[in-house]
């Protein structure tokens, strides 16, 4: 997006009316709902126009906004999805609504990853927990019959503490299936009943992480996992330019106004949430 | 562009014109309480004798609390638990009349702030832009003024419609944009003159009075990291208070927080001035705090006004010199002193 959106006199603080078309509980620990809306207004949903990596304000009346990844792809039509942890008071609020209930969503706001560089080359794709989110979005847009041959191999390495953790199981069951895309799910500990990988995600990266040429990875996850994550990729011999992360800070405008989130002279919500390392390495690490 | 002067005895009326017949809301000096503050009032209450006001005038176009929007929880109406914008429509605009050429310069600053390269801030230009701003350029510079020392003059016109300085007790105008010509020609009060040859000789005269140029040199050019992990933060932060002050009174400081209110018919979602001196103002949802320390807060708030904000605005300085935080600071740190130490 460039200096073009300037000449229209949006309001970019007023959110599009949205009514919860469904909902479910993702994870059994009950702290992860899966919300799907539908637009209102005719034609919201088209100026809502997305890509995978961009995220949206959740819009309470009376409670707030939260900063929320957008979970659903672009090309799933009808509904814009996500991923809500409780943590504090509009999530919490929002983990009592109910299908039918009317909020609001303000955005796309961020950019994407940056699906035309990547054209070509062979995506490792590194998630933890629900931090999945974008990335499940990145993953079926990329899937799609129109995307799937700008791409090379796919791999995607995803992790939770335990089996009942791990978020979108059906759309990761499915990718199992295909020929495709390589699925590396994996839970810290044995668990009763799981016959998949056990580990954590740095020790699976390893195993299975691609050559580096001709690469890139995108990971997003808790600190911790990035941490012990990334190591991994740059003794693997991943160039900095090919690693590209999310990052998250408390945010309120999204729009690079209100102060808050910025690393550096970057504001995550306008200038990202996508950097590549080579960019983060150059700004303090206040994130 | 055109020049005027206004007579001492016509400025009465001339100030009761700038509101076009009361179409226009004029924010000017004068006292409120024991400060003097950029303010709505009466033609007879201007000042014209003053350094600066004590506050900035950014609560003009950028209010300390602002209803952004509303909703309703009627379920009989259409839209329940919708919000509709407030504020936007049938705005009245505004005159500002003496504001100083540093806050002009301050409000261009958050204007690119509030109109950047993606966004644009409805709010803000929905104000701002409708507004005319005529400078008074200062003649006597209050102690702790250092606009020079940042790229800007007591008579600099930069972010002004007009600028004007006090000439035998009235007034001498210089029109900057063809809004401010049109807009002061016709007024009670204006007469045609020439005044630009004056008024360049006294800016020559007051910028000699005034501090010269901050080396800022290797700010610009050093490398992000290099200057965020300097020593110099802490022994500096030990005496900062976190109280936020200087964010308050600063010109160019435009953070906000947005919250909602509600009762049981509806509710309002406004933004509300926030500082970057308080922990909560980044603390994450898990407990995290990207800047948990009053070291880190700040830290922040120079490098922003410093490194960050020239990075961002082609070399322009996110300090404007008014001096504000200076005088106000309750441990007296003074930002002129920290950049030397930045830039050392």
């Amino acid at each position: 997006m460039g200096k073009e959106d300037r000449n229209i006199m949006h309001n970019p603080y007023l959110p599009y009316p949205v009514r919860i078309s469904d909902l479910r509980i993702e994870t059994e620990d009950k702290n992860l709902r899966t919300f799907k809306f539908e637009f209102l207004n005719p034609g919201d949903e088209e100026k809502f126009a997305y890509l995978p990596g961009q995220f949206a304000e959740l819009s309470v009346p009376g409670q707030g906004e939260i900063p929320i990844g957008i979970a659903s792809s672009p090309t799933e039509k009808g509904y814009v999805m996500f991923t809500v942890n409780r943590v504090g008071q509009v999530s919490s609020y929002m983990h009592n609504m109910k299908v039918g209930d009317v909020m609001g969503i303000r955005g796309p706001l961020g950019h994407p990853y940056p699906l035309e560089k990547l054209e070509g080359k062979n995506i490792l794709i590194i998630a933890g927990g629900f931090a999945v989110t974008t990335l499940r979005s990145t993953i079926v847009w990329m899937l799609q019959p129109e995307n799937r041959s700008k791409y090379g191999n796919i791999d995607f390495v995803y992790g939770a503490r335990m089996p009942g953790l791990l978020c979108f199981k059906d759309d990761w069951t499915e990718w199992q299936k295909r020929s495709d895309i390589n699925v590396h799910v994996t839970i810290d500990r044995e668990a009763p009943g799981w016959t998949g990988k056990v580990g954590f995600v740095p020790t699976v990266t390893k195993e299975v992480c691609p050559p580096p040429a001709n690469t890139a990875a995108i990971i997003c996850g808790p600190p911790v996992m990035i941490k012990f994550t990334q190591p991994v990729l740059e003794e693997a011999g991943y160039s900095h330019d090919d690693i590209i992360m999310s990052l998250e800070n408390r945010m309120k405008c999204g729009l690079g106004i209100c102060g808050r989130c910025n690393v550096g002279p970057e504001y995550v919500c306008k200038d990202g949430p996508v950097f590549t390392l080579t960019q983060l390495n150059q700004l303090p690490k206040e994130y | 562009m055109a020049e005027y002067i206004v007579k001492e005895n016509a400025l009465r009326n001339f100030f009761q014109a700038l509101t076009e017949g009361g179409q226009r809301t004029l924010l000017a000096p004068a006292k409120v309480g024991d400060k003097l503050q950029m303010v709505e009032c009466e033609a007879d209450k201007i000042t014209l004798d003053f350094a600066n006001t004590h506050q900035s005038p950014k609560s003009a176009f950028f209010p300390q609390t602002q209803k952004l929007m509303a909703f309703h929880k009627d379920t009989s109406k259409s839209d329940p638990f919708v919000y509709k914008p407030l504020g936007l429509d049938n705005m009245k605009p505004t005159v500002l009349f003496g504001i100083r050429p540093c806050d002009a310069k301050g409000l261009v600053v958050a204007d690119k702030v509030f109109q950047n390269n993606r966004f644009t801030d409805p709010y803000w230009k929905t104000a701002y832009e409708s507004s005319i701003k005529i400078g008074l350029a200062c003649t006597a510079p209050g102690p702790n003024c250092f606009c020079t020392g940042v790229g800007g003059s007591p008579f600099s016109e930069t972010g002004l419609d007009a600028l004007a300085y006090v000439k035998d007790g009235g007034l001498a105008i210089k029109a900057i944009t063809a809004d401010a010509e049109e807009f002061l020609k016709g007024l009670s009060g204006v007469e045609a003159a020439e005044v630009a040859g004056e008024m360049a000789e006294l800016k020559k005269a007051v910028e000699a009075k005034m501090p010269g140029p901050i080396d800022m040199a290797k700010v610009a050019s050093g490398e992000i990291l290099d200057i965020f992990n300097q020593p110099h933060w802490k022994d500096t932060a030990d005496r900062c208070l976190n109280c936020g002050t200087c964010t308050f009174v600063c010109p160019t400081c435009h953070c906000f927080d947005i919250q909602d209110e509600q009762n049981e018919k509806g509710g309002v979602r406004m933004r509300n001035w926030d500082t970057c001196m308080s922990w909560i103002y980044t603390v994450h949802g898990t407990g995290h705090n990207p800047r948990p320390t009053k070291t880190e807060r700040m830290r922040q708030r120079f490098m922003h006004k410093l490194k960050y904000i020239p990075m961002k605005q082609d070399g322009d300085c996110g300090c404007i010199g008014c001096g504000r935080c200076v005088t106000l600071c309750p441990v007296n740190i003074d930002i002129r002193e920290v950049a030397k130490q930045m830039n050392g």
